[in-house]
Protein backbone atom coordinates (compact mmCIF):
# COMPACT_ATOMS: atom_id res chain seq x y z
CA UNK A 1 0.00 0.00 0.00
CA UNK A 2 1.33 3.41 -0.95
CA UNK A 3 0.07 6.89 -0.19
CA UNK A 4 0.34 9.83 -2.52
CA UNK A 5 0.17 13.47 -1.53
CA UNK A 6 -2.30 14.78 -4.11
CA UNK A 7 -1.16 18.41 -3.81
CA UNK A 8 2.49 17.57 -4.40
CA UNK A 9 2.07 14.38 -6.49
CA UNK A 10 4.68 12.94 -4.18
CA UNK A 11 4.84 9.55 -2.50
CA UNK A 12 4.28 9.89 1.24
CA UNK A 13 6.75 8.34 3.63
CA UNK A 14 5.86 5.95 6.44
CA UNK A 15 6.83 7.73 9.66
CA UNK A 16 5.39 5.80 12.56
CA UNK A 17 3.34 2.76 13.48
CA UNK A 18 1.38 3.51 16.63
CA UNK A 19 0.65 0.79 19.19
CA UNK A 20 -2.39 -1.31 18.31
CA UNK A 21 -5.77 -0.60 19.83
CA UNK A 22 -8.54 -3.24 19.81
CA UNK A 23 -7.42 -4.70 16.52
CA UNK A 24 -6.84 -1.35 14.87
CA UNK A 25 -3.50 -0.02 13.81
CA UNK A 26 -2.49 3.58 13.17
CA UNK A 27 0.21 4.19 10.61
CA UNK A 28 1.38 7.76 10.08
CA UNK A 29 2.62 8.96 6.68
CA UNK A 30 4.20 12.32 5.82
CA UNK A 31 4.67 14.06 2.51
CA UNK A 32 8.40 14.82 2.17
CA UNK A 33 7.64 17.96 0.16
CA UNK A 34 4.86 19.77 2.07
CA UNK A 35 5.16 17.86 5.39
CA UNK A 36 1.43 17.11 5.32
CA UNK A 37 0.74 14.14 7.59
CA UNK A 38 -2.04 11.58 7.37
CA UNK A 39 -2.80 8.48 9.42
CA UNK A 40 -4.03 5.20 8.01
CA UNK A 41 -6.34 3.61 10.55
CA UNK A 42 -6.99 -0.05 9.87
CA UNK A 43 -10.03 -1.99 10.95
CA UNK A 44 -9.40 -5.39 12.59
CA UNK A 45 -9.97 -7.23 9.31
CA UNK A 46 -7.36 -5.15 7.52
CA UNK A 47 -4.96 -5.67 10.40
CA UNK A 48 -5.51 -9.40 10.19
CA UNK A 49 -4.72 -9.47 6.48
CA UNK A 50 -1.18 -8.34 7.19
CA UNK A 51 -0.84 -10.36 10.39
CA UNK A 52 -1.86 -13.54 8.57
CA UNK A 53 0.99 -13.11 6.12
CA UNK A 54 3.43 -13.34 9.01
CA UNK A 55 4.93 -9.95 8.21
CA UNK A 56 5.10 -6.63 10.01
CA UNK A 57 4.27 -3.18 8.69
CA UNK A 58 7.51 -1.26 8.33
CA UNK A 59 9.70 -4.09 9.63
CA UNK A 60 13.07 -5.01 8.24
CA UNK A 61 13.19 -8.08 5.98
CA UNK A 62 15.61 -9.67 8.42
CA UNK A 63 13.46 -11.27 11.14
CA UNK A 64 16.19 -10.85 13.75
CA UNK A 65 16.26 -7.16 13.09
CA UNK A 66 12.51 -6.72 13.35
CA UNK A 67 12.10 -8.26 16.77
CA UNK A 68 9.94 -6.27 19.19
CA UNK A 69 8.94 -3.78 16.52
CA UNK A 70 6.04 -5.89 15.38
CA UNK A 71 2.77 -4.07 16.01
CA UNK A 72 0.83 -7.25 15.23
CA UNK A 73 2.52 -9.74 17.51
CA UNK A 74 0.91 -8.46 20.67
CA UNK A 75 -2.46 -8.45 18.95
CA UNK A 76 -2.50 -12.11 18.06
CA UNK A 77 -3.42 -14.01 21.21
CA UNK A 78 -1.31 -17.14 20.67
CA UNK A 79 1.81 -15.02 20.41
CA UNK A 80 1.26 -13.71 23.89
CA UNK A 81 0.61 -17.12 25.39
CA UNK A 82 2.04 -18.13 28.79
CA UNK A 83 5.74 -18.68 28.56
CA UNK A 84 6.37 -15.73 26.28
CA UNK A 85 7.34 -13.59 29.27
CA UNK A 86 10.65 -14.51 30.85
CA UNK A 87 10.69 -15.50 34.49
CA UNK A 88 12.19 -12.53 36.35
CA UNK A 89 14.83 -14.68 38.03
CA UNK A 90 16.07 -16.08 34.72
CA UNK A 91 18.29 -14.28 32.22
CA UNK A 92 18.60 -15.29 28.58
CA UNK A 93 22.02 -14.78 26.98
CA UNK A 94 21.91 -12.95 23.63
CA UNK A 95 23.02 -16.14 21.82
CA UNK A 96 20.28 -18.24 23.44
CA UNK A 97 17.68 -15.53 22.71
CA UNK A 98 18.81 -15.44 19.12
CA UNK A 99 18.32 -19.19 18.76
CA UNK A 100 14.85 -18.94 20.24
CA UNK A 101 14.01 -16.17 17.77
CA UNK A 102 15.01 -18.50 14.91
CA UNK A 103 12.26 -20.95 15.80
CA UNK A 104 8.78 -20.84 14.28
CA UNK A 105 7.02 -18.03 16.11
CA UNK A 106 4.04 -20.08 17.28
CA UNK A 107 6.37 -22.68 18.87
CA UNK A 108 8.42 -20.19 20.89
CA UNK A 109 6.20 -19.80 23.98
CA UNK A 110 6.14 -23.54 24.66
CA UNK A 111 9.86 -23.91 23.96
CA UNK A 112 10.65 -20.99 26.24
CA UNK A 113 8.51 -22.35 29.03
CA UNK A 114 10.10 -25.80 28.67
CA UNK A 115 13.64 -24.45 28.75
CA UNK A 116 12.96 -22.18 31.72
CA UNK A 117 11.43 -25.10 33.60
CA UNK A 118 14.53 -27.15 32.79
CA UNK A 119 16.82 -24.32 34.04
CA UNK A 120 14.80 -23.71 37.23
CA UNK A 121 14.81 -27.39 38.14
CA UNK A 122 18.60 -27.23 38.02
CA UNK A 123 18.86 -23.94 39.94
CA UNK A 124 20.34 -22.06 36.98
CA UNK A 125 20.14 -18.27 36.75
CA UNK A 126 21.06 -17.84 33.10
CA UNK A 127 20.01 -19.64 29.97
CA UNK A 128 22.90 -19.88 27.54
CA UNK A 129 23.77 -22.21 24.67
CA UNK A 130 24.96 -24.86 27.13
CA UNK A 131 21.56 -24.90 28.83
CA UNK A 132 19.82 -25.19 25.45
CA UNK A 133 22.03 -28.16 24.56
CA UNK A 134 21.31 -29.70 27.97
CA UNK A 135 17.56 -29.30 27.52
CA UNK A 136 17.70 -30.92 24.10
CA UNK A 137 19.75 -33.82 25.40
CA UNK A 138 17.40 -34.33 28.33
CA UNK A 139 14.56 -34.71 25.82
CA UNK A 140 16.50 -37.19 23.73
CA UNK A 141 17.26 -34.79 20.84
CA UNK B 1 -3.55 8.72 -13.36
CA UNK B 2 -5.61 11.56 -14.83
CA UNK B 3 -8.07 13.50 -12.70
CA UNK B 4 -10.87 15.84 -13.77
CA UNK B 5 -9.52 18.98 -15.39
CA UNK B 6 -6.56 17.13 -16.87
CA UNK B 7 -4.64 17.09 -13.58
CA UNK B 8 -2.22 14.16 -13.54
CA UNK B 9 -1.10 12.19 -10.53
CA UNK B 10 1.37 9.37 -10.09
CA UNK B 11 -0.07 5.85 -10.09
CA UNK B 12 0.98 2.89 -7.94
CA UNK B 13 3.64 1.73 -10.36
CA UNK B 14 5.09 5.21 -10.79
CA UNK B 15 6.26 5.11 -7.18
CA UNK B 16 9.20 2.89 -6.39
CA UNK B 17 9.22 0.71 -3.29
CA UNK B 18 6.11 -0.45 -1.45
CA UNK B 19 5.23 2.64 0.52
CA UNK B 20 7.47 1.92 3.48
CA UNK B 21 5.57 -1.11 4.79
CA UNK B 22 8.29 -3.42 3.43
CA UNK B 23 5.66 -6.17 3.22
CA UNK B 24 6.72 -7.33 -0.26
CA UNK B 25 10.38 -7.54 0.72
CA UNK B 26 9.47 -9.53 3.81
CA UNK B 27 7.43 -12.00 1.76
CA UNK B 28 10.37 -12.39 -0.67
CA UNK B 29 12.72 -12.87 2.26
CA UNK B 30 10.45 -15.61 3.66
CA UNK B 31 10.64 -17.48 0.34
CA UNK B 32 14.42 -17.12 0.25
CA UNK B 33 14.75 -18.44 3.80
CA UNK B 34 12.58 -21.49 2.96
CA UNK B 35 14.71 -22.25 -0.11
CA UNK B 36 17.85 -21.90 1.98
CA UNK B 37 16.49 -24.04 4.78
CA UNK B 38 15.46 -26.83 2.41
CA UNK B 39 18.64 -26.67 0.36
CA UNK B 40 19.91 -29.93 1.88
CA UNK B 41 16.61 -31.77 1.37
CA UNK B 42 17.00 -33.81 -1.80
CA UNK B 43 13.39 -34.87 -2.34
CA UNK B 44 10.12 -33.38 -1.20
CA UNK B 45 7.35 -35.96 -1.31
CA UNK B 46 3.78 -34.93 -0.57
CA UNK B 47 1.32 -37.65 0.40
CA UNK B 48 -2.21 -36.48 -0.37
CA UNK B 49 -5.57 -37.63 -1.59
CA UNK B 50 -8.21 -34.96 -1.48
CA UNK B 51 -10.39 -37.44 0.41
CA UNK B 52 -10.27 -37.76 4.18
CA UNK B 53 -10.04 -41.02 6.10
CA UNK B 54 -8.23 -43.04 3.45
CA UNK B 55 -5.06 -43.52 5.49
CA UNK B 56 -2.78 -40.75 4.24
CA UNK B 57 -1.13 -40.21 7.60
CA UNK B 58 -0.56 -43.87 8.41
CA UNK B 59 0.72 -44.44 4.87
CA UNK B 60 3.08 -41.48 5.24
CA UNK B 61 4.61 -42.91 8.41
CA UNK B 62 4.79 -46.41 6.98
CA UNK B 63 6.47 -45.21 3.79
CA UNK B 64 8.90 -43.22 5.93
CA UNK B 65 9.68 -46.43 7.83
CA UNK B 66 10.23 -48.34 4.59
CA UNK B 67 12.55 -45.62 3.29
CA UNK B 68 14.36 -45.48 6.61
CA UNK B 69 14.88 -49.24 6.50
CA UNK B 70 16.60 -48.76 3.16
CA UNK B 71 19.02 -46.39 4.85
CA UNK B 72 17.58 -43.06 3.74
CA UNK B 73 17.51 -39.99 5.95
CA UNK B 74 13.79 -39.22 6.28
CA UNK B 75 11.63 -36.70 8.07
CA UNK B 76 7.90 -36.04 8.07
CA UNK B 77 6.15 -32.69 8.21
CA UNK B 78 2.56 -33.09 9.34
CA UNK B 79 0.76 -30.47 7.27
CA UNK B 80 -2.59 -31.44 8.75
CA UNK B 81 -2.75 -28.76 11.41
CA UNK B 82 -6.34 -29.48 12.40
CA UNK B 83 -6.13 -33.24 12.69
CA UNK B 84 -2.44 -33.82 13.36
CA UNK B 85 -1.51 -37.40 14.13
CA UNK B 86 2.12 -37.90 13.11
CA UNK B 87 3.30 -37.30 16.68
CA UNK B 88 1.14 -40.19 17.87
CA UNK B 89 2.18 -42.40 14.94
CA UNK B 90 5.83 -41.67 15.73
CA UNK B 91 5.45 -42.13 19.49
CA UNK B 92 6.41 -38.47 20.03
CA UNK B 93 3.42 -37.01 21.81
CA UNK B 94 5.41 -35.94 24.87
CA UNK B 95 8.02 -33.96 22.93
CA UNK B 96 8.31 -30.19 22.55
CA UNK B 97 10.18 -28.23 19.93
CA UNK B 98 13.44 -26.74 21.17
CA UNK B 99 15.80 -24.23 19.57
CA UNK B 100 18.89 -25.58 17.81
CA UNK B 101 21.75 -23.94 15.94
CA UNK B 102 19.75 -23.33 12.75
CA UNK B 103 16.11 -23.31 13.77
CA UNK B 104 14.12 -25.68 15.94
CA UNK B 105 15.49 -29.18 16.36
CA UNK B 106 13.35 -31.82 14.63
CA UNK B 107 12.27 -34.50 17.14
CA UNK B 108 13.09 -38.01 15.96
CA UNK B 109 11.40 -41.35 16.51
CA UNK B 110 13.15 -44.35 17.95
CA UNK B 111 13.89 -45.40 14.38
CA UNK B 112 15.49 -42.06 13.52
CA UNK B 113 12.64 -40.56 11.51
CA UNK B 114 12.22 -36.83 12.09
CA UNK B 115 8.65 -35.80 12.85
CA UNK B 116 7.25 -32.30 13.07
CA UNK B 117 3.59 -32.23 13.97
CA UNK B 118 1.29 -29.71 15.56
CA UNK B 119 0.29 -32.56 17.85
CA UNK B 120 3.54 -32.08 19.80
CA UNK B 121 2.54 -28.48 20.54
CA UNK B 122 -1.16 -29.03 21.08
CA UNK B 123 -1.71 -32.20 23.09
CA UNK B 124 -4.88 -34.26 22.68
CA UNK B 125 -7.75 -33.55 23.27
CA UNK B 126 -7.20 -29.83 22.69
CA UNK B 127 -8.16 -28.46 19.29
CA UNK B 128 -5.85 -26.25 17.31
CA UNK B 129 -7.29 -22.75 17.34
CA UNK B 130 -6.79 -20.12 14.72
CA UNK B 131 -7.22 -16.93 16.65
CA UNK B 132 -8.10 -13.70 14.97
CA UNK B 133 -7.81 -10.10 16.05
CA UNK B 134 -11.09 -9.55 14.27
CA UNK B 135 -13.28 -11.17 16.92
CA UNK B 136 -15.41 -14.09 15.79
CA UNK B 137 -13.96 -14.16 12.31
CA UNK B 138 -11.17 -16.71 12.59
CA UNK B 139 -12.80 -18.68 9.75
CA UNK B 140 -12.04 -15.80 7.43
CA UNK B 141 -8.31 -16.01 8.01
CA UNK B 142 -7.94 -19.70 8.67
CA UNK B 143 -6.39 -20.66 5.34
CA UNK B 144 -3.92 -17.78 5.36
CA UNK B 145 -2.99 -18.50 8.95
CA UNK B 146 -2.56 -22.19 8.24
CA UNK B 147 -0.23 -21.57 5.35
CA UNK B 148 1.72 -19.05 7.42
CA UNK B 149 2.28 -21.75 10.06
CA UNK B 150 3.33 -24.28 7.42
CA UNK B 151 5.68 -21.74 5.90
CA UNK B 152 7.14 -21.09 9.34
CA UNK B 153 7.68 -24.82 9.78
CA UNK B 154 9.51 -25.07 6.46
CA UNK B 155 11.51 -21.99 7.33
CA UNK B 156 12.09 -22.40 11.05
CA UNK B 157 12.84 -26.10 11.54
CA UNK B 158 16.38 -27.40 11.29
CA UNK B 159 15.58 -30.02 8.63
CA UNK B 160 19.25 -30.68 7.98
CA UNK B 161 20.44 -33.08 5.32
CA UNK B 162 17.61 -35.34 4.19
CA UNK B 163 17.04 -37.77 1.37
CA UNK B 164 13.28 -37.43 1.76
CA UNK B 165 11.01 -34.95 3.46
CA UNK B 166 7.53 -36.45 3.43
CA UNK B 167 4.66 -34.02 3.80
CA UNK B 168 1.44 -35.47 5.16
CA UNK B 169 -1.31 -33.37 3.57
CA UNK B 170 -4.80 -32.78 4.96
CA UNK B 171 -7.88 -33.56 2.86
CA UNK B 172 -9.26 -31.09 0.34
CA UNK B 173 -9.07 -31.21 -3.44
CA UNK B 174 -8.68 -27.52 -4.16
CA UNK B 175 -6.14 -27.13 -1.38
CA UNK B 176 -3.84 -29.75 -2.90
CA UNK B 177 -2.87 -27.15 -5.49
CA UNK B 178 -2.14 -24.66 -2.74
CA UNK B 179 0.20 -27.16 -1.09
CA UNK B 180 1.90 -27.70 -4.44
CA UNK B 181 2.46 -23.95 -4.66
CA UNK B 182 3.78 -23.83 -1.10
CA UNK B 183 6.20 -26.72 -1.62
CA UNK B 184 7.35 -25.63 -5.07
CA UNK B 185 7.40 -27.32 -8.47
CA UNK B 186 9.93 -30.00 -7.55
CA UNK B 187 7.73 -31.52 -4.85
CA UNK B 188 6.48 -34.94 -5.97
CA UNK B 189 2.99 -36.17 -5.11
CA UNK B 190 1.69 -39.59 -4.16
CA UNK B 191 -2.08 -39.97 -3.86
CA UNK B 192 -3.81 -42.38 -1.52
CA UNK B 193 -7.25 -43.80 -2.13
CA UNK B 194 -9.38 -46.66 -0.94
CA UNK B 195 -11.11 -48.86 -3.54
CA UNK B 196 -14.55 -47.26 -3.11
CA UNK B 197 -16.05 -45.23 -5.96
CA UNK B 198 -16.67 -42.49 -3.43
CA UNK B 199 -12.99 -42.12 -2.65
CA UNK B 200 -11.78 -42.64 -6.19
CA UNK B 201 -14.14 -39.95 -7.44
CA UNK B 202 -12.52 -37.43 -5.12
CA UNK B 203 -8.99 -38.59 -5.92
CA UNK B 204 -9.80 -38.21 -9.63
CA UNK B 205 -10.60 -34.57 -8.87
CA UNK B 206 -7.24 -34.18 -7.09
CA UNK B 207 -5.43 -35.59 -10.10
CA UNK B 208 -7.19 -33.06 -12.31
CA UNK B 209 -6.36 -30.28 -9.87
CA UNK B 210 -2.69 -31.26 -9.79
CA UNK B 211 -2.57 -31.15 -13.59
CA UNK B 212 -2.71 -27.36 -13.20
CA UNK B 213 0.74 -27.55 -11.66
CA UNK B 214 4.04 -28.83 -12.99
CA UNK B 215 4.53 -31.07 -9.96
CA UNK B 216 5.16 -34.72 -10.80
CA UNK B 217 2.60 -37.27 -9.54
CA UNK B 218 4.39 -40.52 -8.88
CA UNK B 219 1.21 -42.58 -8.72
CA UNK B 220 -1.45 -43.73 -6.34
CA UNK B 221 -1.69 -46.26 -3.55
CA UNK B 222 -4.85 -48.26 -2.98
CA UNK B 223 -5.23 -48.58 0.76
CA UNK B 224 -7.70 -50.87 2.53
CA UNK B 225 -7.84 -53.09 -0.54
CA UNK B 226 -9.49 -55.92 1.35
CA UNK B 227 -8.69 -56.82 4.92
CA UNK B 228 -6.21 -59.18 6.39
CA UNK B 229 -8.14 -61.86 8.25
CA UNK B 230 -6.13 -62.93 11.26
CA UNK B 231 -8.12 -66.16 11.61
CA UNK B 232 -7.48 -67.57 8.16
CA UNK B 233 -4.38 -65.48 7.40
CA UNK B 234 -5.88 -64.38 4.08
CA UNK B 235 -6.89 -61.12 2.49
CA UNK B 236 -10.65 -60.92 2.06
CA UNK B 237 -12.53 -58.32 -0.03
CA UNK B 238 -13.98 -55.15 1.45
CA UNK B 239 -15.16 -53.46 -1.74
CA UNK B 240 -16.39 -54.68 -5.14
CA UNK B 241 -13.49 -55.83 -7.28
CA UNK B 242 -14.41 -53.69 -10.31
CA UNK B 243 -14.41 -49.92 -10.34
CA UNK B 244 -15.71 -47.65 -13.07
CA UNK B 245 -13.07 -45.05 -12.19
CA UNK B 246 -9.63 -45.66 -13.61
CA UNK B 247 -6.68 -43.34 -13.09
CA UNK B 248 -4.13 -42.66 -15.81
CA UNK B 249 -1.42 -43.03 -13.22
CA UNK B 250 0.70 -45.96 -12.09
CA UNK B 251 -0.68 -47.86 -9.14
CA UNK B 252 2.27 -48.05 -6.77
CA UNK B 253 0.69 -50.86 -4.80
CA UNK B 254 -2.17 -51.96 -2.62
CA UNK B 255 -2.41 -52.55 1.07
CA UNK B 256 -5.14 -54.50 2.85
CA UNK B 257 -6.59 -53.28 6.12
CA UNK B 258 -4.60 -55.06 8.80
CA UNK B 259 -5.90 -54.86 12.40
CA UNK B 260 -2.39 -55.50 13.69
CA UNK B 261 -1.08 -52.57 11.67
CA UNK B 262 -3.92 -50.37 12.95
CA UNK B 263 -3.02 -51.25 16.55
CA UNK B 264 0.64 -50.57 15.79
CA UNK B 265 -0.25 -47.11 14.49
CA UNK B 266 -2.41 -46.31 17.53
CA UNK B 267 0.40 -47.01 19.95
CA UNK B 268 3.10 -45.32 17.83
CA UNK B 269 5.01 -48.54 17.34
CA UNK B 270 8.61 -48.69 16.19
CA UNK B 271 10.07 -49.67 12.85
CA UNK B 272 11.31 -52.90 14.42
CA UNK B 273 7.73 -53.81 15.40
CA UNK B 274 6.37 -52.78 12.02
CA UNK B 275 8.73 -55.08 10.19
CA UNK B 276 7.21 -58.10 11.94
CA UNK B 277 3.70 -57.43 10.57
CA UNK B 278 2.20 -59.16 7.50
CA UNK B 279 1.79 -55.77 5.79
CA UNK B 280 5.49 -54.97 5.94
CA UNK B 281 6.58 -56.68 2.68
CA UNK B 282 3.76 -54.91 0.85
CA UNK B 283 4.82 -51.55 2.28
CA UNK B 284 8.40 -52.14 1.23
CA UNK B 285 7.23 -52.99 -2.28
CA UNK B 286 5.17 -49.81 -2.46
CA UNK B 287 8.19 -47.76 -1.35
CA UNK B 288 10.35 -49.45 -3.99
CA UNK B 289 7.78 -48.72 -6.71
CA UNK B 290 7.61 -45.15 -5.54
CA UNK B 291 11.38 -44.73 -5.74
CA UNK B 292 11.48 -46.38 -9.17
CA UNK B 293 8.84 -44.02 -10.44
CA UNK B 294 10.62 -41.02 -8.88
CA UNK B 295 13.82 -42.03 -10.65
CA UNK B 296 11.94 -42.26 -13.97
CA UNK B 297 10.34 -38.85 -13.57
CA UNK B 298 13.41 -37.07 -12.24
CA UNK B 299 16.27 -38.86 -14.01
CA UNK B 300 18.79 -36.18 -13.16
CA UNK B 301 18.21 -36.77 -9.48
CA UNK B 302 20.33 -39.41 -7.86
CA UNK B 303 18.20 -42.02 -6.18
CA UNK B 304 20.48 -42.25 -3.21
Amino acid sequence: MKFLCVSCDEAMKLMEVAPPDRGSLSVVYRCPTCAQEIAMLTNPFETQVVSSLGVQIGADSDPMDGESRCPFSSMVPELGAPGEESSPELRWSPEASSRLANMPEFARPLAKAGIEKFAKERGLGEIDLGVLDGARKSMGM
Amino acid sequence: MALEGGHHLKGYYDISGDGGSNVLAQVDAQQARIAQNLSLVRNLLAIGSGKGGVGKSTMTMQLACALRRQGYAVSIMDADLNGPCQARLGGLRETILLPGASGATVPTTESGIGVVSMATLVPEPRAVEFESVATGSSHTWRATKEFTILRELLEGMDWGKLDYLLVDLPPGVERIVQYAELLGPTAMFVLVTIPSELSKGVVARSIEALKQTSNPILGYIENMDGYFCQDCQRVKPLYPAQSSIQFELPRLGTLPFDPALAAHCDRGGSLADLSTLPSWPLLQRIAEEMLKRAAELTPSEETR
